[in-house]
């Protein structure tokens, strides 16, 4: 073998981990578009590889939302009884879907996400202290919310934040800060149901899975690290458009159009 | 948890480099390692669920340690139901 493939893939997870924190979203939607398209990699072995980095980032990130006891524990855990069920389902679906919807539904969450950061997330006018009480509304909705969160995760390979927040925000009222942090708690546990599935599958490859891995785990620290502003107007209008062109990349993809595919 | 999620994270990023580094180098036994440490990476936040569930029982909150015990299952379940 040699070190090329590797060091590609390896700074393609450190480059989106770490976007993916100075976003706030997970890296994988946009490692499965970049794995496929430029590497020409098989859709189900670039979702596997998404799944590990998901897991990863989410390990590598998690400390410093523990420290600030933001997580609340039973809530993510009443939560997470949605989205591993949800995962265990799309598990199911990945194998019956074919690949050309699966490349329809992933266009459809990525145009989804780009509508949601042009948006940008309201603040709560509230000011969150720690410790500070909050109530959970509406749960039955979160919770279906939560369900089709893990099963988009497992089928795309994605942490799908693009649903848990819109769960969170809006449908259980949560500050901000504490829905951040238990996102970030669910996305491992949700992700990590459906890579034992993959991986036991055999759809999860060491020779592009473990560079991924790596990647993401330096990507993610960094991020934390560097990366603590939010994002300018600017540069979030930039990644809408970014997301907007994978989205039609994707969408293109699945009717066997490849524009940008590197010869292999 | 902070630790085991930090140590745990470090652990198996070791064996995945060392495994690359070896497959790199070498051949065949390197690529076996960098797999047992995406293993690793995998089973992180299961051991995590876990260790939760442990944390109600110990605190006598049988009913999240329920909850915990359910999601600890699925996961399980996807896992053998996810082989062919």
């Amino acid at each position: 073998m040699n070190g090329g493939l590797e060091m590609w893939l390896f700074a393609i997870a450190l480059g989106t981990s770490m976007l993916g924190g100075l976003l706030g979203m997970a890296s994988g939607i946009f490692i499965v578009p970049i794995l496929t398209m430029f590497g020409g990699i098989d859709l189900h072995t670039a979702i596997g590889a998404s799944l590990i980095s998901v897991i990863a980032c989410s390990c590598a990130s998690a400390a410093p939302f523990l420290k600030d006891k933001l997580t609340n524990i039973r809530l993510a855990i009443l939560l997470e009884t949605a989205t591993t069920f949800g995962a265990l389902c799309g598990v199911f679906l990945a194998g019956l879907i074919a690949t050309q919807y699966l490349y329809v539904i992933f266009a459809l969450i990525l145009l989804l996400s780009a509508q949601q950061m042009a948006a940008r997330r309201k603040e709560s006018p509230r000011p969150l202290n720690q410790g500070m009480e909050y109530s959970v509304q509406r749960l039955p909705l979160g919770m279906t919310l939560m369900y089709g969160a893990g099963l988009i995760s497992a089928l795309l390979g994605i942490g799908s934040g693009v649903l848990k927040i819109p769960a969170m925000d809006t449908a259980l009222r949560l500050p901000i800060k504490v829905s951040s942090a238990t996102s970030n708690f669910m996305i491992g546990v949700t992700a990590a149901a459906s890579a034992g599935a993959y991986f036991a599958r055999g759809d999860i490859l060491t020779p592009v899975a473990a560079p991924v891995a790596l990647g993401s785990v330096v990507g993610a620290v960094l991020g934390a690290r560097i990366l603590m502003k939010l994002p300018n107007e600017k540069l979030r209008m930039m990644f809408v458009c970014i997301l907007v062109i994978l989205s039609v990349q994707m969408m293109l993809a699945a009717f066997g159009i490849n524009l940008i595919k590197a010869a292999p | 948890m902070g630790t085991l999620l930090h140590y745990g994270t470090l652990l198996a990023s070791a064996v995945i480099a060392s495994g690359l580094a070896l497959a790199l180098g070498f051949a065949a036994p390197g690529m076996r390692v960098a797999t047992v440490g995406l293993l690793l990476i995998i089973l992180l936040p299961v051991v995590r669920v876990g260790v939760m569930l442990m944390f109600f029982l110990r605190a006598g909150d049988y009913k999240f340690g329920a909850v915990a015990a359910l999601v600890l299952s699925i996961i399980l379940l996807s896992f053998f139901l996810g082989a062919p």
